[in-house]
């Protein structure tokens, strides 16, 4: 039986670590790297990079600092995966085969897709053709609109598409993604809980796994999604960077909700 | 291209990394608007709370570890954690041999007045001057050591005497940059220590030949393994979260009821005579380096704050900022002494460090930035020690 996993989730904009609120506020946290020591250090399942900038500036910053900046999303990955040691999504910005071939090439096991999947879904088949479905994770963002019902949202979670999210999801499944990361605009960065309700209808139609994300405000939000949304892998941007030792707290609570996850 | 917060007199330059948003107003003044909106009463009744958690009943121990320099957020904290929270502190300083006569003063006041036990840690000083000399040219910054010490040497007194609860003041970055929300409850981790009290640069970036350090001269340095942080279960909560936090009524509040003193001479640097009394160098070179740097000083900071607290306007701030934010001040003349450096060396290296995105050089040579009141000015670099003015007496070393 598979355990369930616990990923902390790295949204990068112009190559700095940033906390994220409702996919618009954005509060810089500093350098990609020192934070992937210290999940490193915990032994953590998974580690997810989003690179959610939405122009080409790759701010280096100051330069008085012993690890200095990369300019660029690709560098960044470099040296992530170096001293990476678990498996390594980076998504975000990946709009070509080559994009996700620039990437795997660098040291990610696995990539998200998002907007471009949507606009052309074709390429959910010819990445998973070419690169394997253990390596596509199709990324999806959710809001509730004005009538009250879930949307998929495109282009950073400002698009509106038409699209239920069940209804993706499963489309996505059957196009040959390996995993469903779920994300909601509504929640993120709010701290208030995951959105269980849509984590749940998704995974119950899915056979593929799905990452739930989005909300956590408390270490016991992860076990909930688990539990409740049924969902495959509990992940949280946010949190993680609070405290000392988060996520080894996160799992020991995990652990004594009786969730089947590595020790 | 430097630009500027709406609001406040932060560039985007700054040495805290600033987010700004669709009208340029920065993140540290967006996060420090959520201040309105706290109930600082539930507040108040959740660190109760913890307090509670943390007592220790039969008073085999301290109940909680205050790092203390003996500045006017070392004498709120203790007052709070004491008067407020009614708890047992061990006050812990580290003392980086920077300290003003006035700063001294008021950390001794501190065990008499608040009635605590306190340790007071110095390094042995010729490895502090090494330190000075190798990190100003590392980093351009001489006062790494003090930052070490402040976010190491209290979770070490922690970890040694079992101690869980450290009590530290503002989070720096929250408050300055807004890096966080005053929501998230951010407690202090070592990932913050070293990526941004220290740079990134920990003790074992420090054993130098040249300098002839050594692993055992750093033992202070070394912040407690992850392990260790476990097993004495450390947690870092930052008083900032919990208090709506203002130094100017705070210290006022101290003056009054306790008896902090003030900087008896006004700083070069800055208006504040309340702030950085633990190191002469604080609002003096390390400071001067920012400028150096970034293009801007403490001024821009203080002002910033008082901005925030509705203190001041923004054309106030600006004509201050205008004023002091360059000012090569005289401490450099204590610390070229102290180290054994020219100024010719000090500005050279100095000027190794100044950011591109901020500075360019005349075709007189001159350095030249944006100025926030518009247009680009050229900021010469005058020599202190030619016209042989005296070192102040209140920053002569003690």
């Amino acid at each position: 039986m598979l355990k369930k996993r616990l990923i902390p989730c790295l949204f990068l904009k112009n190559g700095f670590l940033v906390r994220s609120e409702r996919f618009t506020n954005h509060q810089y946290l500093g350098n990609a790297l020192h934070q992937v020591e210290r999940f490193n250090a915990w032994a953590v399942d998974e580690l997810i990079y989003i690179d959610i900038t939405s122009d080409d500036s790759y701010d280096v910053g100051r330069d008085d600092l012993k690890i200095k900046s990369e300019d660029g999303a690709l560098g960044i990955l470099e040296v992530v995966a170096k001293g990476c040691f678990m498996p390594l999504t980076f998504g975000g910005r990946i709009n070509t085969v080559q994009d996700i071939s620039d990437r795997v090439k660098r040291g990610a096991d696995k990539v998200t897709i998002n907007s471009q999947a949507l606009r052309t879904p074709d390429f959910i088949t010819e990445s998973a053709r070419i690169f394997g479905s253990q390596c596509i994770i199709v990324s999806i963002d959710v809001a509730t609109n004005a009538n009250g019902e879930y949307e998929v949202m495109s282009s950073g979670g400002k698009m509106p598409t038409g699209k239920k999210p069940v209804d993706w999801a499963k489309d996505a499944e059957k196009l040959g993604a390996g995993e469903i990361f779920l994300n909601s605009v509504d929640r993120d960065g709010t701290g208030k809980g995951y959105d269980l309700a849509l984590i749940k209808e998704v995974a119950d139609a899915l056979s593929i796994p799905v990452i739930a994300c989005g909300g956590v405000g408390q270490f016991e939000d992860f076990g909930l999604a688990l539990r409740d949304g049924h969902a495959d892998a509990a992940a949280a941007g946010n949190i993680f960077h609070f405290t000392e030792l988060s996520a080894k707290k996160a799992r020991k609570t995990l652990i004594k909700m009786g969730l089947n996850v590595r020790n | 291209m430097v630009h500027y917060c709406s609001k406040c007199v932060y560039p985007n330059s700054s040495a805290v990394p600033l987010g700004f948003n669709e009208n340029m107003v920065c993140t540290g003044c967006q996060v420090s608007e959520q201040r309105i909106d706290i109930d600082w009463n539930a507040r108040l009744e959740r660190i109760k709370k913890i307090a509670d958690e943390y007592r220790v009943a039969d008073g085999s121990n301290y109940d909680c570890i205050i790092p203390v320099s003996g500045g006017k957020d070392s004498w709120f904290q203790t007052y709070f954690v004491k008067e407020v929270l009614n708890l047992n502190p061990l006050l812990v300083t580290y003392n980086g041999n920077n300290y003003m006569d006035v700063g001294l003063r008021n950390l001794r006041k501190m065990r008499e007045v608040f009635g605590c036990d306190h340790i007071f840690f110095s390094p042995n000083i010729d490895l502090l001057k090494k330190l000075n000399r190798l990190c100003f040219k590392k980093m351009g910054d001489m006062n790494w050591h003090a930052h070490c010490g402040i976010f190491t040497y209290p979770v070490v007194a922690a970890v040694q005497h079992k101690v869980p609860l450290i009590f530290w003041g503002e989070h720096g970055y929250l408050d300055l940059g807004g890096m966080f929300s005053l929501d998230d409850l951010v407690e202090m981790t070592a990932k913050f220590r070293l990526e941004h009290a220290q740079r990134g640069f920990d003790w074992f970036d420090m054993i130098d030949e040249g300098e002839n350090i050594r692993a055992g001269d750093l033992i202070w340095a070394r912040y407690p393994t992850d392990d260790q942080l476990e097993e004495v279960d450390i947690r870092g909560i930052y008083l900032g979260n919990y208090v709506e936090w203002d130094a100017n009524k705070q210290t006022k509040e101290m003056i009054e009821k306790y008896g902090f003193e003030v900087a008896p001479e006004p700083f070069e640097r800055t208006y504040r005579t309340m702030s950085n009394l633990d190191d002469m160098h604080e609002n003096g070179i390390h400071d001067y380096l920012k400028f150096i740097k970034f293009g801007y000083g403490r001024c821009s900071d203080h002002c910033t704050k008082d901005i925030r607290l509705g203190l001041m306007s923004r054309e106030q701030a600006i004509e201050k900022v205008r004023a002091m934010d360059h000012i090569k001040p005289r401490d450099l003349l204590r610390w070229l002494a102290y180290v054994e450096m020219s100024e010719d060396e000090f500005d050279e290296i100095a000027d190794s460090f100044r950011d591109p995105r901020v500075w360019t050089k005349t075709s007189d040579g001159l350095w030249e930035k944006d100025n926030i009141w518009g247009g680009r000015s050229a900021y010469p670099v005058p020599k202190l020690t030619s016209n042989s003015s005296a070192v102040p007496h209140s920053l002569i070393g003690v």
